[in-house]
């Protein structure tokens, strides 16, 4: 869900696009100096924008009927750390305005707060948490793939209802209506995102354990000569 | 045909061999006048002169626009009318001026909508990106956006074609079959995504490449004529919505 074009008064546009730059240069510096260790991971980093990018691209069967397109953002912060997403995102949203006309330039900043950062971030932390308390490694990222959703979903409407708030009860009779229009397809998509995400993983740690392993996502097995490697099981990682 | 409509209708636009500035100074001058103007008339102003730019001189199919247009409307309108719906004691109702609120809500995100889509379907985004050089965004992340533009035809592509064999093996026949394959569907895009990185790094190093994927960009001169006519044209606009 993204805030379109002109929806937003100027001063919220200037103040969220404020509110997002330290993360977005953040991320930049982070990637800045990843390139300049590793040369290659430009195109990595490159093809893990374009994945976000394409993910949204995938239709979602719903409970109730309709199709959603997942966020990746969950994702994207398991896989490549919040920083990362937070420059990554935002690309991937002028991307998004201007290749698919979903969300817009002036409410770039709002939409990258919500999307890339508050999601990755708070669908990270849940991941770590999730992760740090025994938990697998298939819950941690249901949960960090449904609460970055969720986490998205809640800002961009608490954004809407500071810009708009309601005439009679203000913010707060705003934020109301606004978390309860968007929450029917939403709280599905969240919800349908996790599962995307545990079964994304089952595949993913199987076929691409390697990868998982540069990335930090699963702790490197050790060395074939040194002991032996087991099968790796799906949703039996730790 | 790359498989984004809007992408197509840059490439194959009359403004394509156009200054990237020239397009940005038009399309952000009305971005910009969409979103501080007076609804009433200038989003109306913003809205015609975003179409009939598009659809006249620069030759973007009328579907395509009318199409991209209506993309973002299903949100401006659920939008609009949350926005005006009052939540008091007695229940819902409207707010006391509903109808004008929602209208200029509307006004502005739909012209808004229409100057984006004035530079997206006139400029390629591999003519923007050195712009984002130029606005001393560092080379690093210009190149990641690059990479990033030019992978996602080939990940647009194995997802449709993946989808498709998916599709025809019954792997989207019902909810759970369907969520099933979405997720073995996103995994080998994500894998490919990576496998195509790698293979691509190897053959730039393998030429001596190994700082990246410079290209020169193509010199598209701007044109004072289209300059003096962006500045006289919002000129104009912005004098009549305020005046009127």
């Amino acid at each position: 869900m993204h805030i379109a074009e002109g929806f937003l008064p100027p001063a919220h546009a200037i103040g969220w696009t404020i509110a997002a730059a330290p993360f977005v240069v953040h991320g930049a510096r982070a990637v800045v100096k990843e390139v300049r260790e590793n040369p290659e991971s430009t195109l990595l980093l490159g093809a893990a924008g374009a994945f976000t990018f394409v993910l949204s691209a995938i239709k979602l069967p719903s409970i109730t009927g309709s199709s959603s397109h997942p966020t990746g953002t969950g994702l994207g912060a398991v896989l490549f750390r919040p920083p990362v997403m937070a420059l990554l995102g935002t690309v991937v949203l002028l991307f998004q305005a201007l290749l698919l006309a979903h969300g817009g330039l002036t409410t770039l900043g709002a939409n990258a707060f919500s999307m890339a950062v508050v999601g990755p971030w708070a669908g990270y932390a849940v991941y770590r948490l999730v992760r740090r308390s025994g938990g697998g490694l298939l819950p941690g990222v249901f949960a960090a793939m449904a609460v970055a959703d969720l986490a998205t979903y809640v800002t961009t409407a608490l954004q809407l209802a500071w810009a708009h708030p309601d005439a009679a009860s203000g913010f707060a009779g705003a934020a109301a209506k606004f978390l309860s229009v968007f929450a029917f397809t939403q709280v599905p998509l969240a919800i349908g995102e996790g599962l995307l995400g545990v079964l994304l993983f089952r595949v993913l740690v199987v076929n691409a354990r390697p990868e998982l392993e540069r990335l930090g996502v699963l702790r490197r097995t050790p060395e074939p000569d040194q002991a032996p490697v087991p099968e790796p099981t799906p949703g039996g990682e730790r | 045909m790359t498989g984004l409509a809007i992408d197509d209708a840059a490439w194959a636009s009359a403004w394509r061999l156009r200054s990237p500035a020239d397009k940005l100074l038009l399309s952000g001058g009305l971005v910009l006048a969409a979103l501080v103007l007076p609804a009433w008339p200038g989003s109306l102003l913003v809205g015609l002169a975003a179409v009939v730019l598009a659809l006249g001189p620069a030759r973007v199919p009328a579907r395509t626009f009318g199409r991209a247009v209506r993309l973002p409307l299903a949100f401006i309108l659920i939008g609009a009318v949350t926005a005006v719906v009052q939540v008091g004691d007695g229940g819902l109702g409207w707010a006391p001026d509903a109808a004008a609120r929602a209208g200029g809500l509307v006004g502005h995100a739909v012209a808004g909508s229409a100057a984006v889509l004035l530079l997206a379907t006139t400029t390629p985004m591999s003519d923007l990106l050195p712009a984002l050089h130029r606005m001393r965004v560092p080379d690093a992340v210009v190149e990641v956006a690059s990479v990033t533009y030019r992978m996602l035809f080939v990940l647009l592509t194995s997802l449709s074609t993946i989808r498709e064999a998916q599709a025809a093996r019954m792997g989207h026949a019902g909810i759970r079959n369907s969520y099933r394959s979405s997720g073995m569907l996103a995994a080998a895009v994500l894998t490919r995504s990576w496998d195509r990185a790698r293979r691509l790094s190897d053959g730039l190093a393998g030429r001596g490449m190994e700082t990246g994927l410079r290209v020169l960009p193509e010199v598209l001169p701007s044109s004072p004529r289209f300059v003096a006519s962006t500045v006289v044209g919002l000129a104009a606009l912005v004098t009549v919505s305020v005046l009127a």
